[in-house]
């Protein structure tokens, strides 16, 4: 570049002529730009210090604790497929919907309860037709008919040999507990079942319980009307001093 | 702000990690019951516990057993046929006094039918339906 004053030719970092002494202008005005830009520049270099040392560590933070959620998601998934094929139900694609719930009423009609029970008490076998829905009650019923027939058979075939382990305690508190249960349910089913065909089936499941207990309890009919109004408790102890002789 | 974020995602972590060993002991403990399940033969462990309770005349616990099994299998399966015919003859003879109390004589009509022909079917194991009729008889 030329020197305004005497043209002789310059550098453009140099702030004076060296052959007249006079300003270079251009050379000044950068200097102050770039003394400006500097400033400009350590400004933001400690701004953005400030803020990375504000976030520092979350991102790492976030990142252990996804890693941390995801390997617990995977050892829930290997946990569920260990257990894979118990919850699987293999009677689902055995009939149609239409042929099981013509199987459970054929049961119902026979007064097969028990075997109504087992196969189609419990909520594995979730099937969808109206038919199926209006037999719930019923189901309900059985299902704890089932119970109760399972406790009692489980105490009156107990084994008696003293070497033999002896549940009968255990099974006398489990079959008092279905007994109320069953009572609850019953009562709550027959006030909803609208089909006086089920209707009968639920009374008749009644009128089994009330004949087992009877029959291998020693009772008359006031005798079990006594039984079925004390305690769960105090069934407990009747049930032990009938069956236990004492 | 920032700290408050990172406490919090700290607690998260902690709470992350405990949850991540519960579950690695829950998945191993499964992954020993599965393959312990592979390597058991259920036919042989449940008929070896049969065998156990008719010797020692336990028919309440074969009984259960077999509803319990039939939750799954209704039908009997290879090798449980036998487990499934004594305990199916117990439970007929027990629903036999049942239906008598409750006299309904359609019912033990054919529950005798029944009990009969289960009977048959015994086999070598004609002396359990001796002992179920003599406990029935006998109750309580």
């Amino acid at each position: 570049m030329v020197c305004k004053k005497c043209k002789h030719e310059i550098g453009p970092t140099e702030l004076k002529c060296p052959h007249c002494g006079a300003d270079n202008e251009f050379a000044q005005k950068h200097l102050q730009n770039m003394n400006k830009f500097e400033g400009g520049f350590e400004k933001t270099e400690k701004e953005v210090i400030k803020s990375a040392k504000k976030t520092e560590g979350l991102a790492k933070r976030a990142i252990i604790l996804v890693s941390i959620i995801a390997a617990c998601i995977v050892l829930v998934i290997i946990d569920s497929l260990c257990y894979k094929d118990f919850d699987d139900d293999k009677r689902k694609n055995e009939m149609s919907d239409e042929e099981y719930v013509a199987d459970a009423k054929d049961l119902l009609k026979q007064g097969e309860y028990m075997d109504f029970a087992i196969k189609y008490s419990t909520a594995s076998l979730d099937l969808s037709s109206d038919e199926w829905n209006d037999l719930k009650h019923v189901r309900y019923v059985a299902n704890d008919y089932g119970s109760c027939i399972r406790y009692m058979e489980r105490m009156i075939l107990r084994s008696t040999d003293p070497d033999y382990f002896d549940a009968l305690d255990y099974d006398i508190e489990s079959f008092c507990r279905n007994l109320d249960g069953f009572y609850e349910v019953l009562n709550v089913q027959k006030e909803a079942e609208k089909n006086e065909e089920y209707l009968t089936y639920i009374e008749d499941m009644d009128s089994e319980i009330r004949a087992a207990m009877k029959t291998y309890f020693s009772m008359d009919d006031a005798a079990l009307e006594d039984f079925l109004s004390l305690s769960e408790a105090q069934k407990g102890v009747k049930v032990e001093e009938v069956l236990r002789h004492e | 702000m920032n700290k408050a974020i990172r406490v919090i995602l700290d607690i998260l972590i902690v709470v992350a990690s405990l949850a991540f060993l519960i579950f690695l002991v829950v998945v191993t403990n499964s992954i020993k019951y599965a393959r312990s399940q592979k390597e058991e033969d259920p036919v042989e462990n449940t008929m070896s516990s049969f065998e156990y309770e008719l010797e020692h005349k336990s028919y309440g616990e074969i009984v259960d057993d077999y509803h319990s099994k039939r939750l799954g299998d209704f039908e009997a399966p290879e090798g449980m046929e036998d487990l499934y015919r004594v305990a199916d003859y117990a439970h007929t003879a027990f629903m036999s006094r049942v239906y008598e109390a409750k006299g309904d004589a359609e019912k033990i009509a054919s529950n005798a039918t029944k009990l009969k022909e289960q009977r048959e079917q015994l086999g070598s194991y004609q002396y359990a339906a001796d002992e179920v009729d003599e406990i029935i008889k006998s109750a309580p």
